[in-house]
């Protein structure tokens, strides 16, 4: 009998215990896997706005069209583009930045606020704004200053410079970001280490790149990590600062799966499009994460 | 001593002065409000020749701006309770039932921060008017609240592994806590942190959040914030003066909250991403 009391009150907890995972199962599967799954299959039928219902499957057909439309060959190229010399000035600044607020300057946690305050901001508010601030002749302020030292003025957003002027703007707007995610990583490295370094005559660049450096490889990741594949994302700040044009010269992998899904009808095309998408967000990655690797091994 | 005393000072000096220009586009925006468009294209960065506020009513109203905040606000608030609701409870089990189902259900949880899930805009809009949410708030509460719950069972579970003592809640069962009792009166309120960091990385992400509400919610009534700005400063483009107090009006919410918050918004940003 007691036996049997005490396998129903485990079997009542194991019921319990599972049912509390079935809310966040649901939601996820509904809105998450099920969307993700059905791309796969619906890019390699011919499902778009002509056939809603009455769809067959064609193969890899959608996949050879890609490649043959210049606009997704650029917006490929661009969002690539983007993600890479994004996270990498993005790092580059953030650093020896951290490194510097890390000491005992004055103001160094106010200028932590300040640095991550563009961060908070919504990348199309900003998007707008840079978008004024690099606008040509002598309304955008950029290009006013370029005059006043006797520079001619730059033409920010024409087809040639308008994915380095987005990628300037967006390094400006998260490297806040990065600093502050650094900073903490510093803050974990014990002084006296540094110290210890200093008594036995190191100079500060060897610290920095033989001690601090390799030991900045946990915020390193993270901000690598998630600045690349974010920036493989992007989206907002296209859409407000050249609208992915001239032409389609600024077009990025979301903002021209949009155009071929939503705007044009093309479902199954936008499908094949988002799984060529996945694939290069696996491939960034996994190439980002043999060379961290490769440097975690070399700390330790 | 003497020396890096001298060099610290130079380090300061060259902080301070690249603040100062890091500063200078949020400066211009937020001096430019005041302005007429003559004087913004004449004197840029020097202030303003008079404070008016009828900038800001001119963009309040054209922006529609009340419903706009409600939108966005409401939008926000229910993301927040929602996730934070289901990935607590998710998290607890997927914490403490450590079998091969729990295994499996967590790894499908955690293979989702590999996945783009913007690839799936499309079919997402036809669960979407399956469900017959499209143009309704809930469509981009239920999406974000769904993606987010990657990020926020990773971070609640590990946290529930790390610094929740088993030992407490096998010694309320023993009193007799049921499976509820033990998570609500036990592990709940040890909780604190950890939710406070989840719900400020969901309430920040989903606020400026722009692509799910431009393809989910079209009629005017049920836009946000972001939307507005998009329609307003589009059609405007030739009165470009009259831009500035929209901007600052899009990122003032958040601007307040920041300036109240800035510490646990900093610490929780950071927590949650090095732990993610």
């Amino acid at each position: 009998m007691n036996f049997l009391k005490k396998s129903l009150k485990k079997y009542k907890e194991t019921i319990q215990f599972q049912s509390m995972v079935i809310p966040a199962l649901v939601l996820y599967c509904i809105f998450v896997a099920l969307p993700i799954i059905t791309t796969f299959y619906f890019s390699i039928t011919n499902y778009n706005k002509f056939h809603i219902i009455d769809y067959i499957i064609v193969g890899l057909k959608n996949y050879g069209q890609i490649f043959k439309i210049e606009m997704l060959k650029t917006a490929l190229v661009n969002s690539g583009k983007y993600a890479i010399f994004m996270t990498l000035f993005q790092s580059l600044i953030a650093i020896p930045l951290a490194v510097f607020l890390n000491k005992k300057i004055r103001f160094s946690n106010l200028y932590r606020v300040l640095f991550f305050l563009p961060a908070m901001f919504s990348p199309l508010v900003m998007g707008y704004l840079w978008q004024v601030m690099l606008s040509p002749g002598n309304i955008g302020i950029v290009n006013q200053f370029l005059m006043k030292f006797g520079f001619e003025p730059v033409q920010f957003l024409n087809s040639q410079n308008g994915l380095n002027s987005v990628i300037f703007s967006q390094v400006w707007q998260w490297v806040g970001w990065a600093v502050v995610i650094y900073l903490a990583n510093l803050q974990t490295i014990p002084e006296d280490m540094i110290e210890a370094a200093k008594i036995d005559g190191a100079s500060d660049t060897k610290i920095f790149f033989h001690l601090i450096l390799p030991l900045l490889y946990p915020g390193a990741t993270v901000v690598l990590v998630s600045s690349l594949v974010g920036g493989l994302k992007v989206y907002d700040i296209i859409q407000a600062m050249t609208g992915g044009g001239p032409g389609y010269a600024t077009e990025t992998i979301i903002s021209s799966m949009i155009k071929i899904g939503f705007n044009e009808g093309n479902y199954a095309l936008s499908a094949a499009y988002g799984v060529i998408f996945f694939i290069i967000v696996m491939v960034f990655t996994l190439i980002l994460m043999y060379l961290l690797r490769a440097w975690e091994r070399k700390v330790s | 001593m003497k020396k890096e005393k001298i060099k610290n000072r130079i380090i300061s000096i060259c902080i301070f002065l690249l603040v100062c220009v890091w500063m200078i586009p949020v400066y211009y925006m937020v001096v430019s409000t005041f302005k007429t468009g003559a004087e913004v294209a004449t004197s840029p960065l020097a202030l303003p020749s008079h404070f008016s506020f009828d900038a800001y009513m001119d963009s309040f109203v054209k922006m529609q701006y009340p419903k706009a905040l409600f939108n966005t606000a409401f939008i926000s608030v229910m993301t927040v309770l929602i996730n934070v609701t289901v990935s607590t409870f998710a998290a607890y089990t997927l914490a403490r039932r450590d079998n091969r189902i729990n295994r499996f259900i967590y790894m499908f949880f955690i293979v989702g921060m590999m996945v783009p899930v913007q690839m799936g805009l499309s079919s997402l809009y036809k669960i979407m008017s399956g469900l017959k949410l499209v143009d309704n708030l809930f469509s981009v509460v239920l999406i974000n609240a769904a993606a987010s719950t990657i990020s926020s069972i990773f971070l609640i579970k590990s946290f529930i592994k790390s610094a929740i003592p088993v030992e407490l809640e096998e010694a309320a069962k023993v009193d007799g806590c049921s499976v509820f009792g033990v998570f609500f009166r036990i592990v709940l309120p040890l909780l604190k942190p950890v939710l406070a960091t989840v719900t400020i990385i969901v309430m920040l992400g989903t606020w400026n959040d722009y692509l799910n509400p431009s393809l989910f919610l079209q009629s005017r009534q049920n836009n946000v914030i972001l939307q507005e700005l998009y329609r307003n400063v589009g059609q405007f483009s030739t009165d470009w003066a009259s831009m500035f107090p929209m901007l600052v009006l899009g990122i003032l919410p958040l601007t307040i909250v920041y300036v109240l918050l800035q510490k646990f918004i900093i610490s929780g940003v950071t927590q949650g991403s090095i732990k993610g």
